[in-house]
């Protein structure tokens, strides 16, 4: 699919500003009614997903016509979703898949980003999506005795993820959801250097080639090495993996399970024991691409019905954030002796972006930190102590914003927190 | 937009570098390639905006959170309220709210919840601004219309000058539009800037909060309406005669919180979640009313007053031949229809999902016997389009909603359609054409503005236009602001809200 298949949705976008809001019933008044990070900030409509969806219907009319300004405008967009899913709340139409071959177009005309150009030359040379990346990618692992998916069938492949593998910071991640996994007595393995990057990352940041190029690799290593069931802690290599992966028909029927599923499944069927108290209040950060983004893909083929209607042949089932990961990282949290979750205004399917996404703390890290100041601000004022996420991008902007912001609140990875109850 | 480097330089020392652009990019977004775009800050910089206008003799025009914002043809420079997002008090002792001109109604209204108050909300749904303005609303009911909100104004003129109407004229008070201080409640239609206003709120008998529950699309209440004391109930009637009766006793005894004269497809486009199943629904809605409906909501303050209402209601209900629609009866689809046409926030599921545009034609002030008798008329001829599958077909039906307990009153009927249907959209053209003369010709009402020309409905109502004009000049001797046709503001003036303008605007000079 390209920007020019999605004309018919474009062209629906009627300009009622719901996109830039989190769904209108859900307002509860003038404090965190907005979804969309880069309105928000940037004010010009062009910079909510209807403004975007607005340039889109102009420019394939007249010409793509690239201007800094315009690049400004499709570089500073978390790709999370949020407009996508207020917008469908009453629209049937597409507003994130478009926005998504926009940038494509952009990448693939040679207007890209500086900043995300380094981090795809780092996937391209090294294969991860960090920067200047030092050592092996099993750094962290040495000692562990985990065993080699590559060499050995295991019951369960751990991917780890770029940064949780490179940045020192993260390998905390990857050495807790071991320990947890061993605790549960799961026969595992992880990829070692044959682990490459999932090429989620590179996707949202429009480098469609490189994202394909990243998935053929690790179909082909996934597929030799017999693997039935992927496990990971990253909520960009999750929504990879299992919807970008099936989206371009590349998943087969490799099972894709977030960490925090898999940790409510071990804990419901009683493999997994919490039974030490974690005394605290936190309040959980839905990550886009976990929650809403990481509702399974709809394969769909059809074709509008010629009329006034807008309706296809046959049907077109959209998705709209009802089925994303929601509940697993609370039941878990939930499970936690001591731990109490205090929820804020905006979750689940409407919850506000970390900042991260889109390569935006890459392209533009003073937007992804006020995007995540806001976040903490949030998070603040349930009067929790701490802020616990599922995916280590989340975690790293947090941590970042609150350094700067000088906040009080804690940033946790719900493995730490089971980490600490085991 | 072609002015010069310098000029824009003047713009931009009043807002700041990043808050002004004419970009492509930007003005695409806006629809408009004649435009240079500025986002002020304050009431000082709008009014500062608006002076440079003036002196330069560039048009301007300004929006609040532009849903109806139709851009003209001509070069103008236009005034994004974005940034002017703030609540400036909420005063509920006196039972007002002031606000600028970006804070929508769904952030207004969740703080009002929170105080047992609510304001009224434009029925084009609460993202659009909480500025009181022209605006007629599902709750007008109880919460009355736009225009009869309105109190103490801060209003930028035509000429960049910055006048505080009502009370605010004499004190820092903002409860009364009309004094002690300067009153041009009556002239503030179209022209010049609306900065702050303050509006009515009323007493809200629902939770502070609704227990909302499920995912999106499908939110549903987590508690039973009748838990809240609330109920929802959609009626239909032998004949217009006994739904207007009902109306009207409804309206007498003060016992509905909302009357919505929704016919059967707004009530299937609100409950549903896509196109598909709101066709289905409507199929079956169609078979199971017996003639012209609307929806009520009763709220009560307490139990026993709920059992009050609602025993009222059913009297009503059984004097007047209705028939409850059962689907509507079911607690999951009532808990929908209850938060969504209270809180406004489905509207564009009833007009643009369908077909991807709506063109409108409404009356206002009263509701009974001529506009209704009006609406009979302007079905008939929507039905024609229908049966040549040029609209959406929804069996021509319309709707529309009493006010101050049915004292005034709404009524409109729109035509769901293509807009990228060359046919379609010339066809609704002409048929709101042909209605809007046939509510002046036969006398039935007064149509809005912007299909007819304003002088042939100025004739009809004391040629109040060439008055206006008068005004107008006064107000604006540069012929810099607005001129649209003294619209109200609120609604744009074209009655055609489509997502497309496939005409190039027309490349002019000024906008003469
Ligand atoms: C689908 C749909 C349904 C609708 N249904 C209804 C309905 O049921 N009832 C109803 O009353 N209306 C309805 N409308 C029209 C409605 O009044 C407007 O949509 C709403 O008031 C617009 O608010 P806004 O903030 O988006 O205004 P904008 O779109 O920003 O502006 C509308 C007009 O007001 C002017 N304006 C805006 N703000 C200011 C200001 N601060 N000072 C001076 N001028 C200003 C603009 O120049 C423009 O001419 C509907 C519109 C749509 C698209
Ligand atoms: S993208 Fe959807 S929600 Fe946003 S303005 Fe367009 S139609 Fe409305
Ligand atoms: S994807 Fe996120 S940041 Fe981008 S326009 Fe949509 S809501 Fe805004």
């Amino acid at each position: 699919m390209a920007i020019e298949d999605y004309r018919g949705d474009v062209e629906m976008c009627c300009r009622c500003g719901a996109c830039k809001h989190i769904p209108l019933q859900k307002v509860k008044g003038i404090e965190h009614s907005y979804a969309c990070p880069s309105i928000a900030k940037y004010n010009f409509h062009a910079y909510s997903g209807s403004g975007r969806l607005l340039i889109a219907k102009e420019m394939l009319t007249k010409g793509f016509k690239y201007t800094d300004k315009l690049l400004d405008i499709v570089y500073n967009c978390q790709m999370c979703g949020a407009c996508d899913i207020s917008c469908k709340y009453a629209m049937d139409m597409e507003v994130l898949l478009p926005i998504n071959e926009f940038r494509i177009k952009c990448v693939e005309e040679g207007h890209t980003h500086p900043a995300l150009e380094k981090v795809i030359n780092s996937l391209r040379k090294q294969g991860t999506m960090v920067p200047g990346a030092r050592g092996k990618r099993a750094a962290w692992a040495e000692g562990l005795g985990l065993k080699d998916a590559t060499k050995e069938k295991v019951a369960v492949y751990y991917h780890v993820g770029c940064l949780t593998s490179y940045d020192k910071n993260y390998q905390k991640l990857a050495k807790a959801t071991a320990k947890i996994l061993k605790k549960a007595g799961v026969d595992f393995g992880i990829g070692y250097e044959n682990e490459s990057c999932c090429g989620g990352r590179a996707f949202q940041m429009g480098y469609k080639e490189d994202f394909l190029n990243q998935a053929k690799k690790n179909m082909a290593m996934l597929k030799k090495a017999g693997v039935k069931t992927l496990v990971t802690g990253c909520a960009a290599g999750y929504q990879a993996f299992k919807v970008l992966y099936d989206k371009y028909n590349l998943k087969g029927k490799l099972e894709v399970v977030h960490i925090t599923e898999y940790l409510a499944r071990l804990i419901k069927e009683g493999k997994l024991k919490l039974n030490k108290k974690v005394n605290m209040t936190v309040t959980y950060h839905d990550p886009c691409y976990l929650g809403r983004l990481g509702e399974p893909w709809i394969h769909w083929e059809g074709k509008r019905i010629p009329g006034y209607k807008f309706v296809f042949d046959p049907p077109k089932e959209y998705r709209r954030g009802t089925n994303g990961v929601y509940e697993p990282p609370r039941e878990v949290i939930k499970s936690i002796p001591g731990l109490k979750l205090a929820e804020m205004d905006r979750i689940k399917e409407y919850a506000w972006c970390c900042g991260a996404g889109g390569g935006v703390n890459q392209s533009n890290p003073e937007f992804a930190m006020w995007t995540a100041k806001e976040r903490i601000e949030e998070a603040e004022s349930t009067g929790a102590e701490a802020i616990a996420t599922a995916c280590p991008w989340c975690e790293k902007n947090f941590n970042e914003a609150i350094k700067k912001s000088g906040s009080a609140l804690k940033v946790y990875d719900i493995v730490e927190l089971v980490e600490k109850a085991i | 937009m072609a002015i010069s480097k310098d000029v824009y330089k003047e713009f931009e020392d009043v807002v700041g570098e990043e808050n002004i652009s004419d970009d492509p990019a930007i003005k695409d977004a806006y629809r408009s390639p004649n435009i240079t775009v500025v986002l002020p800050g304050d009431t000082e910089e709008v009014a500062a905006v608006v002076k440079l206008c003036n002196k330069h003799k560039i048009p301007f025009k300004a929006q609040s959170t532009g849903w109806s914002f139709m851009p003209p043809t001509y070069d103008f420079i236009f005034l994004d309220l974005r940034r002017m997002n703030c609540i400036i008090e909420i005063n509920e002792k006196n039972m007002y709210a002031v606000v600028e001109p970006y804070v929508i109604s769904a952030e207004l209204q969740g703080e009002l919840f929170k105080r047992g108050m609510i304001c009224n909300v434009k029925g084009s749904g609460s993202t659009c601004t909480a500025l009181a303005m022209s605006g007629h609303g599902h709750m007008g009911l109880t919460t009355s219309t736009g225009d009869r909100n309105d109190l103490a104004t801060e209003w930028v003129t035509d000429e960049g000058e910055i006048i505080r109407l009502g009370t605010l004229g004499a004190s820092d008070e903002w409860f009364c539009g009309d004094g002690p201080g300067p009153s041009l409640r009556g002239i503030l239609r179209g022209g010049g800037v609306i900065t702050k206003q303050a509006t009515k709120v009323y007493h809200w008998p629902g939770p502070s909060v609704y227990p909302l529950e499920g995912s999106s699309p499908r939110y549903t209440l987590s508690q039973k309406p009748s838990d809240l004391n609330m109920m929802v109930r959609y009626f239909s009637f032998p004949s217009i005669e006994k739904l207007v009766e009902a109306e009207l006793k409804i309206g007498e005894s003060e016992i509905a919180f909302e009357l919505m004269g929704f016919c059967p497809s707004m009530v299937s486009s609100n409950i549903t979640t896509s196109n598909e199943e709101d066709f289905a629904t409507l199929d079956k809605f169609t078979k199971e009313v017996q003639g012209p409906g609307f929806m009520v909501i009763i709220a009560g303050n307490f139990p026993e007053d709920f059992a009050y209402k609602k025993k009222v209601l059913a009297q009503i209900i059984k004097e007047t031949g209705g028939k409850s629609l059962k689907t509507v009866e079911d607690p999951a689809v009532e808990s929908t229809l209850l938060f969504q046409c209270t809180r406004v926030c489905a509207s564009i599921r009833e007009t643009f999902r369908a077909g991807g545009a709506f063109s409108s034609m409404m009356v206002q002030g009263q509701r009974y016997d001529n506009h209704v008798r009006w609406l009979e008329e302007a079905a008939v001829l929507k039905r024609e389009l229908i049966k040549k599958g040029l609209v959406i077909a929804d069996d021509g039906q319309q709707f529309g909603w009493g006010e101050e307990q049915g004292h005034l009153g709404h009524t409109e009927i729109f035509c769901r359609f293509n807009p990228y249907d060359e046919k379609s959209s010339k066809a609704v053209q002409e048929w709101l054409g042909k209605v809007g003369k046939r509510a002046l010709d036969g006398c039935f009402a007064v149509p809005a503005m912007g299909v007819l020309p304003i002088d042939e409905i100025g004739k009809h109502v004391s040629n109040y236009h060439i008055w206006f004009g008068k005004l107008k000049k006064a107000f604006d001797p540069n012929e810099v602001g607005e001129n649209t046709g003294y619209s109200y503001v609120g609604a744009d003036i074209s009655g055609v809200h489509t997502s497309i303008y496939k005409k190039e605007p027309e490349k002019a000079s000024s906008k003469k």
